[in-house]
């Protein structure tokens, strides 16, 4: 297996000599396939952020004439006023970037490929072409949304729910014409993407681990990718079923998701016998658990962050691991606590109800366990470390509002209002940004060999966090006054009018926060370039990848691969010399890797 | 400033003489008003462009009969290709303006004689009212973009600034050995700061914002107690683990930093404390799923033998009320004829429909229960009455519903709150395009006088016919 495994990295690392193209443009290295999905994503979450600096300029002045915006956005900022129906292309395109190319997208596709096959101990994924292709359907997914900005009509405009009818007739909204079209090509793209990346994790995760890599011995990172890449293996083709009727019925004629429409709003025919909740049904079946599938990654990076910087083993690694896997279980069937006022049965809603709720029970879990991971710990607060407290907080404080939420009771009031986009901007959009931040000052060494800057890091976190904090948490009292989301301005409600101020408030906070992110920019590109050379194990952490070279070679390890002895999470353990005992570090006199280590290594 | 306060007396002065020869077409006009701020609100002003365009002087801008056309059915003109219709849906990007097949050229052409009013002398006025306050703002709003820019500049140049900071520091650091700053200690200060400031910060928003929710209103509505208080158990349990996690976190971040001295703790698990905290949030939300789903229930099957039967419409961009009248029973509908035989598509053919009154406002009766059916022309959208705690998606060809009983009068409410201009609203929550943001009703709740009279003001679907008192009965 070994030999195999040598031989095959001496070829790869051959071919890959080859040349700049299929070295830096369509490689098959998982490192390279991770820097990609990163950058990617980056830049995307460029474009989103910079995306809603400008509707909330228009919600903090509604009134206010803003002739830079002509210059941006061009015809749809005439007389700098912003359309209100661009308004709502922007949030549209906002959502999709942010939770699918950025979270998803750029959060697991990044680490998934550069983690899962260092730290189970493999060359490279089981089927690195696929993995390629994975990138490129996804770059070439975020090609076609970009383009849709362009066309006539504008990109999609129907929230990044895309609910039919509004969705599915051009008539309804100019965002429904070719922008649709283009949002849901760009949507199949990317499913086609997350399904080949998925199922090459998951394969890496199951068939590839080095020797003496249990399950039971798995950094939690990677628990937390497998049962990411099952939740996207199980979910996203239900979306794409429900986006391929979506294009029959804008394109075809057919009425799946339509009912009682006239033939003059319709296209010229007339659309009966379908239901639009049957729309609904199908994206939040992949709309929930794609929640997880964006908290997950983020949440396992945070255990092996927080394990690390606080030079003690994870908290209750088995119950984290129960945790994950009940978290991914229950995902599937709590999808409709996102349609409680849909008209359904209101048994349903119960069932839902349920479910969701004892969600919070796994969730829970968690954190406490992160509390007690910090407890007693020797905290190194790096910006890893601070993004990881980081993630906790967001989690605890959006997971708490789910309670509110997930009540059916309580969601009548509170549903589209703006108390759910502080929920889900704290529980899914900061955590999982923070996740990801953590990870990227953690990997850093790991993905570019050099160290980024510690104190443009630090500063980069508090501005973060505290323009994150100003951003969404009065968003909680606009909702609880019934403010709708999705409105262009609130201009035509008194009682609603006097949040204008808050508004104002959020918007300072917001373009402060936008700038705060122009540090890691530069930090993150300049590092690249110019950043200190990075040791081989920075931060004395335990898992594999850190065993390998800094320098990136093809197959990973210039030598055998390593064997494992034992858990990822041997910190501080009593009467060893140094505060860690990497995985691949035997016990005295422990010679098969599969065997338990109980004592101490020999020499250490 | 002065010369400001002077123009807008002026004008003021003009506004009051050209007000005298005003009241000649006062009657259309009184009409017209009424029909424009039920049917085009939603996306036109006078004198502002909302959705479409400022409709002021449309007089001078478009012939009569071209308005009466375009008013009726703005798509078939475009398809036609009328020039002026064409260029027009451009210039809006593309967003067809809603058709109003119902009205009748009479009622169109008050309509227009009230935007003539409005253009012309009462336009001074508005300018004259708003003079003020809009020179004071027009300042502000330049002072406004001024300091944005501002800030930017200084963003940005605090930026390059902090750039050199961390050069020089990053230099001084490689001579001497170790990091000048000790973010460790930095951070572990920073982080209680940030957890004495922040919790502050988050008790002065439930003082300070708190007020402007609903739920420091309290409810308008029967089932809006029990509402109420399953969300304040809520806030309850959910503040104190807030307060309780969040210390802790950013305590032990504090307290447990590394000193280079201390080893930490190895201690992978405890099966006890696990064991426990998995089962108390269990059984604290066991609590909350029981009550919850008690509260859902009783909310969602509310059946009541005396409800009164109204149904809710809503297209783009608008909301109307139909009222079962004096049978309590709705006519049948028929989502063809939406628009052709009246605004709802109810067939006037049904004996039901006969005393049915479809209304632009929703007029409910105090402590009398109601069943609301909801139904949608064109794309999905969600009724919501914050201060009943009610709210449903109104979804084209499914009927949905919900029962409810108001209890507190708007001018009860007015009372209560202490703010005589206070009103009830519906508004639209479902994302359905341009207008969404406007897309209101006016709700009013009535004592049972009030209510028979307003109701006695309201025409009847098809006037002169009865039912036959066979179907009026039970």
């Amino acid at each position: 297996m070994s030999d195999h495994n040598t031989q095959h990295s001496h070829e790869e690392h051959e071919h890959h000599e080859g040349g700049f193209f299929s070295k830096y443009v369509f490689s098959m290295d998982h490192k390279m396939i991770a820097r990609q999905f990163l950058i990617t994503g980056i830049i995307m979450g460029t474009i989103g952020m910079l995306m809603s600096i400008i509707f909330r300029m228009q919600l903090a002045y509604p009134d206010m004439k803003m002739p830079f915006l002509e210059g941006i956005i061009g015809h749809w900022g005439k007389d700098g006023k912003l359309d209100p129906n661009f308004y709502l292309a922007l949030i549209t395109i906002h959502g999709t970037i942010m939770v699918f190319y950025v979270l998803t997208a750029g959060l697991s596709g990044t680490f998934s490929n550069l983690l899962i096959p260092l730290q189970v101990g493999a060359r490279d994924m089981a089927s690195p072409f696929m993995n390629m292709l994975s990138y490129w359907f996804f770059f070439l997914s975020s090609v076609v949304l970009l383009l849709s900005l362009f066309v006539d009509g504008g990109p999609a405009s129907a929230g990044w729910t895309v609910y039919p009818p509004l969705s599915a007739l051009p008539q309804a909204i100019p965002g429904s014409g070719t922008g649709m079209t283009m949002w849901l090509i760009a949507m199949v793209l990317f499913i086609a993407s997350a399904l080949l990346g998925g199922i090459n994790y998951i394969a890496t995760v199951l068939n590839m681990r080095t020797k003496g890599m249990k399950m039971t011995r798995l950094p939690l990172t990677i628990w937390a990718f497998l049962v990411t890449a099952i939740l996207g293996l199980l979910s996203f083709p239900v979306l794409l079923g429900g986006s391929l009727l979506l294009i029959f019925d804008r394109s075809f004629g057919t009425s799946f998701y339509m009912s009682e429409i006239v033939a003059e709003f319709a296209g010229g025919i007339e659309r009966t016998g379908g239901s639009p909740i049957l729309f609904q049904h199908l994206f939040w079946f992949l709309g929930h658990p794609e929640v997880y599938i964006i908290l997950l990654p983020a949440l396992g990076i945070t255990s092996e962050v927080i394990a690390t910087n606080s030079r003690k083993p994870i908290f209750g690694y088995r119950a984290m691991i129960a945790s994950i896997l009940a978290i991914g279980i229950l995902s599937f069937i709590v999808w409709g606590h996102h349609m409680f006022i849909t008209g359904m049965n209101p048994f349903l809603g119960s069932v839902f109800m349920l479910g969701t709720l004892i969600i919070a029970v796994p969730s829970a879990v968690k954190t406490f366990n992160y509390l007690a991971t910090l407890w007693q710990g020797d905290l190194k607060l790096t910006p890893a470390m601070m993004f990881a407290i980081g993630l906790v907080s967001f989690f605890i404080t959006g997971g708490l509002t789910g309670i509110y939420l997930g009540n059916a009771a309580l969601d009548i009031n509170l549903h589209d209002t703006y108390f759910v986009v502080a929920h889900f901007h704290l529980v899914m959009g900061s955590a999982a940004i923070f996740g990801m931040m953590s990870g990227i000052y953690h990997w850093y060494p790991k993905l570019f060999g050099r160290m980024m800057n510690e104190t443009a890091g630090h500063i980069h976190f508090w501005l973060t966090i505290i323009s994150a904090y100003c951003v969404f948490f009065p968003m909680h009292f606009m909702g609880l006054a019934g403010v709708p989301r999705r409105y262009y301005a609130n201009t035509a409600y008194d009682q609603f009018n006097v949040f204008v101020d808050m508004n104002q408030f959020i918007t300072i906070a917001a373009i402060l926060g936008a700038l705060a992110q122009l540090i890691f920019l530069v930090n993150f590109f300049y590092s690249i370039f110019k950043g200190k050379r990075s040791p081989q194990n920075p931060w004395n952490s335990n898992t594999l990848e850190w065993t390998a070279p800094v320098e990136h070679l093809h197959g990973n390890w210039p030598g055998e691969i390593p064997h494992v002895y034992r858990w990822a999470y041997d910190y501080s353990k009593p009467g060893a010399q140094e505060d860690f005992i990497p995985q691949n570090v035997p016990d005295a006199g422990q010679t098969d890797p599969n065997e338990e280590a109980t004592g101490l290594p020999a020499t250490h | 400033m002065k010369i400001l306060n002077l123009l807008s007396k002026i004008t003021f002065l003009i506004a009051i003489l050209c007000s005298f020869g005003l009241n000649l077409s006062a009657q259309t006009a009184d009409e017209g008003k009424t029909l424009f701020n039920a049917n085009c609100t939603a996306c036109h002003a006078i004198n502002d462009k909302v959705v479409g365009p400022a409709l002021k002087d449309v007089h001078k801008r478009r012939e009569e009969a071209w308005l009466l056309k375009w008013i009726k059915n703005s798509q078939a003109l475009i398809k036609s290709g009328d020039a002026t219709a064409v260029q027009l849906y451009k210039e809006n990007n593309n967003v067809l303006m809603t058709s109003f097949e119902t009205l009748s050229d009479n009622q169109i052409k008050s309509i227009v004689a009230y935007v003539k009013a409005e253009s012309e002398a009462p336009a001074a006025a508005v300018v004259a009212s708003v003079a003020p306050t809009a020179a004071s703002s027009a300042t502000q709003t330049n002072w406004e973009s001024i300091i944005n820019y501002l800030l930017l500049l200084i963003g940005i140049l605090l930026i390059a600034i902090i750039s050199l900071v961390f050069k020089i520091l990053a230099r001084i650091g490689d001579i001497q050995g170790k990091p000048v700053i000790n973010w460790n200690s930095v951070n572990a200060i920073l982080m209680i700061l940030f957890l004495v400031i922040g919790m502050g910060a988050a008790f002065w928003e439930f003082y300070a914002h708190g007020k402007l929710t609903v739920f420091n209103q309290g409810p308008a509505s029967e089932h809006g107690a029990e509402y109420d208080n399953m969300f304040m158990i809520t806030f309850a349990l959910t503040g104190v683990v807030f307060v309780i996690t969040q210390v802790l976190l950013f305590w032990y971040g504090f307290k447990y930093k590394s000193d280079g001295k201390r080893k930490a703790l190895f201690y992978p698990d405890n099966h006890k404390i696990e064991m426990w905290w998995t089962i108390v949030p269990a059984i604290v939300l066991t609590v909350l799923v029981i009550r919850g789903l008690i509260t859902w229930n009783h909310m969602m099957y509310k059946k009541e033998d005396n409800a009164r039967k109204i149904e809710i419409f809503a297209y783009q961009f608008g909301w109307n009320a139909r009222y079962a009248g004096t049978d309590n029973k709705l006519g049948a509908h028929n989502f063809r004829e939406v628009g052709k035989v009246n605004a709802l598509g109810v067939d006037t053919n049904d004996v039901n429909s006969y005393d049915d009154i479809i209304t632009n406002e929703l007029h409910l009766e105090v402590n009398q229960p109601i069943d609301i059916a909801f139904r949608a022309k064109d794309v999905i959208h969600s009724a919501l009455m914050p201060h009943f705690r009610v709210q449903m998606n109104v979804v084209p060809g499914l009927p949905t519903k919900f029962s409810f009983k108001p209890t507190l009068t708007t001018a009860e409410m007015r009372k209560k709150l202490g703010k005589p201009e206070f009103d009830y609203i519906l508004l639209c929550n479902k994302i359905c395009g341009s207008a969404h943001y406007r897309m209101k009703m006016l709700i009013v709740v009535d004592t049972k006088e009030e209510y028979q009279k307003w109701l006695n003001t309201q025409s009847v679907l098809v006037a002169g016919k009865v039912a036959p008192k066979a179907v009026a009965i039970k």
